[in-house]
């Protein structure tokens, strides 16, 4: 019952909207009623035009996120925990992390060609910098108890960073994750509207062309899906693998 | 001062090893043309003013989008905060916009705008909108109740009380979420001018990428890296001057 009362005002939101593109108010052809959008949608489904395109988009998505994790994870606990890889890595990923790595898309492509190849590496470039960050303060914010009661028991250094320092960085390498998941799908999207090569973006860009607003809102409530399922997913997994930390504390 | 120079050694090597490997050949220039390259061709347009028009149309967009942003994203975030229909109104409406990845928008506003600089500053002051307004939000709900006790106790009107007392107090929350904005601005700014324009740095970079002048392309690039790192600096030392009464900046 709360919850019903809680979704009213987005209710009455989608009703206005609908009501707004019946009326003749605005014309449909420009802003198209909910009811139609979601019709579109469904039609994109039955007829299974969506799927080559979403997945295309999350296919690279993931390719570049899991190449970001795979390298920023270990770079990242690596400068949490030697003093020099902190010192030569912490400021340059620090000055990079706000830059819109997106202009780099020429330069990708250039280096990469035009297919998946050159958008894959600038998600994984894009991901790479909010997951090194939060590895690194993961890593480096660890109580040093934990440290010394290995170090005592005579635990090599790589054992150490793979069963004591990454499961205890956990909890910031996921939130890194979880900015990186949005960051991911944001970047694919943008490369494929920028340089084609199939995928939601360019089915965007095409309904663009042929003045399609139905499908073209059909095509963001997808990518908006995609984005919000890939954060939900990451939360999930986060509760699932650290529920032993989170008893804890 | 000291910090920040030992900071900036790693870039320096970085840059070194970049022109060094460039000058030993082990870096061919159709692969990545060499520093000292890219930094004349930056030069250069700089001296010709090649560079000044575009740096103005992208300006313009970005500080439009930003500023429309900033100025509705603080008024709805402090009048949500204090009156519950405009929260309950305005509060679907941030749901739904929440999870779309804003660039992703940029057909849709051509359709609707055009593909000139209205839809470009549109979808800026869209992206930028939602940071600006949660932040304020925030901020606004957090404020301490003794501020507005005391201050209604001596007869402030609500509206005053919204200017004068709970938005000075959620400054630093503010700040935070236009920080993020100015962030933001510039990967959509980047993104919309790749798509469709005629002037901007993005259509520079997307151009000289185009016609393969590498040197050139990554010239605006490191370029535009430099804009967006000084104007986050600017504001965030006017944010200090700004805040320096404030409780939380001691």
């Amino acid at each position: 019952m709360r919850s019903l009362t809680r979704f009213l005002p987005l209710a009455i939101l989608l009703a206005a909207w609908e009501l707004v593109g019946r009326t003749g108010f605005v014309n449909p052809n420009v802003f198209p009623p909910v009811t139609e959008i979601v019709l579109r949608w469904f039609a994109l489904i039955a007829d299974g035009r969506i799927f080559g395109p979403l997945w295309s988009t999350l296919w690279r998505a993931l390719a570049g996120l899991a190449m970001a994790i795979g390298c920023g994870v270990p770079l990242g606990l690596l400068m949490g925990r030697a003093r020099w890889a902190e010192w030569f890595f912490e400021p340059l990923f620090s000055f990079g992390f706000p830059l819109p790595k997106i202009a780099l898309i020429p330069l990708f492509v250039h280096w990469f060609g035009v297919f998946s190849l050159s958008k894959v590496m600038l998600i994984f470039t894009d991901c790479l910098f909010p997951i090194v960050l939060f590895s690194y303060h993961g890593a480096r914010g660890l109580s040093p108890i934990y440290l010394w009661s290995a170090q005592s028991r005579g635990t090599g250094r790589l054992r150490m960073m793979w069963r004591v320092v990454l499961p205890l960085s956990l909890a910031s390498i996921y939130d890194g994750v979880q900015v990186a998941v949005v960051v991911a799908v944001l970047v694919a999207v943008v490369c494929e509207m920028v340089s084609g090569g199939g995928g939601l973006g360019e089915m965007m860009i095409r309904s663009y062309r042929y003045g399609d607003v139905r499908t073209a809102f059909a095509t963001l409530v997808t990518i908006s899906l995609i984005g919000y399922a890939l954060y939900k997913l990451a939360q999930w997994l986060r509760g699932r693998l650290l529920h032993w930390q989170l008893a804890e504390a | 001062m000291r910090l920040a120079l030992t900071k900036l050694i790693p870039l320096a090597l970085l840059l070194a090893a970049w022109q060094a490997a460039s000058g030993a050949g082990v870096l061919p220039k159709s692969v990545l043309p060499s520093f000292v390259d890219v930094a004349a061709s930056l030069a250069a347009m700089v001296r010709t003013g090649e560079i000044w028009p575009h740096t103005a149309a992208s300006l313009g967009r970005a500080g439009a989008g930003f500023l429309i942003a900033v100025v509705a994203g603080v008024s709805l975030g402090l009048v949500m905060a204090r009156v519950r229909a405009v929260e309950q109104g305005a509060e679907p409406i941030l749901l739904l916009l929440y999870p779309v990845p804003k660039p992703a928008m940029i057909p849709l506003f051509m359709i609707w705008l055009g593909i000139g600089d209205f839809s470009k500053i549109a979808v800026i002051a869209l992206a930028c909108l939602l940071p600006v307004v949660v932040a304020t939000f925030n901020g606004a709900r957090s404020v301490d109740d003794i501020l507005l006790w005391s201050a209604r106790a001596r007869g402030t009107s609500e509206r005053r009380l919204l200017w004068r007392v709970i938005l000075p107090a959620a400054l630093p929350q503010v700040a935070a979420g236009v920080r993020t904005a100015i962030a933001v601005a510039i990967i959509v700014l980047v993104s919309s001018e790749f798509i469709s324009s005629e002037k901007g740095l993005g259509y520079l970079i997307f151009s000289f990428g185009g016609v393969g002048a590498d040197d050139a392309m990554l010239a605006v690039v490191i370029y535009l890296a430099i804009l967006g790192y000084l104007l986050d600096r600017f504001y965030m030392a006017g944010i200090r001057r700004l805040l320096s009464w404030h409780a939380f900046t001691h």
